[in-house]
C-alpha cells in the first residue's frame, strides 16, 4: 500500500513550500497565511503518525488561536509591506550561510545517527490518544501542568501590562 | 491506523477543490459588464471614505490574547476530561481534581487582573 | 516502501532551518516571531515522530508544554511589538535600537 508514503510526500512538500512562501512573502499578511497552510500540513503529518490528539490541538491552538493573534496585530498596526531584501548586505549573506550550515548539520546528524524504521507507528495509535496522554499528564506531570499555568498567567499579566495605553 | 484518516483527507481535498472550482467557474462563465459605479466598494450606499484598513483598537488584541490563554487551558483540560473515569476507577479522582482546580484558579487570576485593569472595557 | 522515522526528522530539520533563515533574514518583527513559531513547530514534529516510533507518550506531553510556551511567547512578543510600535511607529527591527546609546 503506497498511500502512506504518498501522503507523507504530499504533506511534506506542501509544508516546505508554505514555509518558503512565508519567508519570501512581501506582506506580513501573506506570511501569516502561508504559515497557516504550513501548520495545517504539519497537523496532517501528525495524523499520518497516528498522533491524533496532537494533530487536533495543532489546528485548534496554532492555526486557530495563535495565527488569529498574529493577524490581529498586523491589522492593529496597519502595516504597509516593508521593503524586503532590497539591498543585500553582509549581515544577510552571513545569515543565509548560517541557516544553510544549521540545515546541513541537522541533516548530517539525522543521516548518520538514526537508522530506526517506523515499525512501531502502525501499532501505536494508543500512545497518541487523548486518554493515555491525560493519564500521564495528570499523574507524573501534574506539577508541570501547574508550572505551565503559572507561565500562562505571567504571559497574560505581562501582555496586558505592555499593551495598555498607560504604559509609558 | 493511518488508513482511517484517508476519507478525511479526501473530504478536505474535495471541499477545497469544489470551492476553488466554483469560484473560478463563476469568474469564467459569468457575464462581466463592469462600469465605474459597479467597481466602487459597497459602503451602505455612501461614497467610500478613506482606506478600508483602519487601525483597530488595542482592545481587540487583549481579547484575542485572553482567548489564546484559555484555549491552551482547554487543551490541557481535554485529556483530563477524557481520562477522568480512569482516575475514578483508579481511586485518584480527588487528587486529579485538586490539580485541575489549582490550574484553573491560577489562570482565573489572570482574567481577574485583566478585568481589573480594564482590558475588557470597550467604552472608554 | 515504508515511511521511515528519518523522513520525519529530515522534514523537521528543513522546517527548522527555514525558520532560522526567517529569524536571521527578515526585518519585520512580526514575521520574525512567526519564524520562531515555525521553529517551535519543527521541534514539535521531531518530538511527536520520536514519541510515536518508540511508543512512549512522554514526547507528546512535551508538545503540550511547547504549545503553552508558544502561546505565551506569541502573546508577550506581540505585546512588545505593539509597545515599541507606539513609541517608534515601526516594526522594522533595524530601526528598533532602544538599547543603543
Amino acid at each position: 500500500m503506497a498511500a502512506a508514503p504518498f501522503m507523507f510526500f504530499l504533506l511534506a512538500t506542501v509544508s516546505v513550500v508554505a514555509a518558503i512562501g512565508m519567508l519570501v512573502a512581501r506582506s506580513p499578511v501573506y506570511s501569516a497565511l502561508w504559515l497557516v497552510l504550513n501548520l495545517f500540513c504539519v497537523a496532517g503529518l501528525y495524523l499520518t503518525m497516528n498522533a491524533t490528539f496532537i494533530g487536533v490541538i495543532q489546528i485548534l491552538v496554532y492555526a486557530g488561536a495563535i495565527m488569529v493573534l498574529f493577524l490581529f496585530v498586523i491589522m492593529l498596526l496597519n502595516l504597509d509591506a516593508l521593503p524586503q531584501l532590497e539591498e543585500i548586505d553582509w549581515g544577510m549573506v552571513a545569515g543565509f550561510v548560517l541557516g544553510v550550515v544549521v540545515l546541513s548539520q541537522l541533516l548530517y546528524v539525522i543521516a548518520s545517527g538514526f537508522d530506526l524504521p517506523m515499525e512501531a507507528m502502525g501499532a501505536s495509535a494508543e500512545t497518541g490518544s487523548a486518554e493515555s496522554l491525560g493519564i500521564a499528564l495528570y499523574t507524573r506531570y501534574a506539577l508541570h501542568v501547574e508550572v505551565a499555568a503559572v507561565l500562562l498567567l505571567a504571559a497574560t499579566v505581562g501582555a496586558v501590562m505592555l499593551a495598555q495605553k498607560r504604559f509609558e | 491506523m493511518f488508513g482511517d484518516f484517508i476519507p478525511l483527507f479526501i473530504m478536505i481535498a474535495l471541499a477545497t477543490g469544489l470551492a476553488l472550482t466554483l469560484l473560478k467557474a463563476a469568474e469564467i462563465i459569468g457575464p462581466k459588464r463592469p462600469n465605474r459605479i459597479k467597481r466602487t466598494p459597497y459602503e451602505s450606499g455612501m461614497d467610500p471614505i478613506g482606506s478600508a484598513r483602519e487601525r483597530y483598537s488595542v482592545k481587540f488584541y487583549l481579547v484575542a490574547m485572553i482567548f489564546i490563554v484559555f484555549d491552551v487551558e482547554v487543551v490541557f483540560m481535554y485529556p483530563w476530561a477524557v481520562s477522568f473515569h480512569d482516575f475514578i476507577e483508579g481511586g485518584a479522582a480527588f487528587g486529579v481534581m485538586v490539580v485541575v482546580t489549582i490550574f484553573t484558579v491560577i489562570l482565573l487570576i489572570g482574567l481577574v487582573y485583566d478585568i481589573k485593569k480594564g482590558g475588557l472595557d470597550f467604552e472608554q | 516502501m515504508e515511511v521511515a522515522l528519518n523522513w520525519y526528522l529530515g522534514l523537521s530539520a528543513i522546517l527548522f532551518s527555514i525558520g532560522t533563515l526567517g529569524v536571521l533574514l527578515k526585518r519585520n518583527a512580526i514575521v520574525l516571531l512567526m519564524s520562531v513559531e515555525l521553529m517551535l513547530n519543527a521541534v514539535n514534529l521531531t518530538l511527536v515522530a520520536l514519541s510515536q516510533s518508540m511508543g512512549d507518550a512522554d514526547g507528546q506531553l512535551l508538545v503540550f508544554f511547547t504549545i503553552a510556551v508558544a502561546a505565551a511567547e506569541a502573546a508577550v512578543g506581540l505585546a512588545i511589538v505593539i509597545a515599541i510600535f507606539r513609541r517608534k511607529l515601526t516594526v522594522d527591527i533595524t530601526e528598533i535600537n532602544l538599547f543603543k546609546f
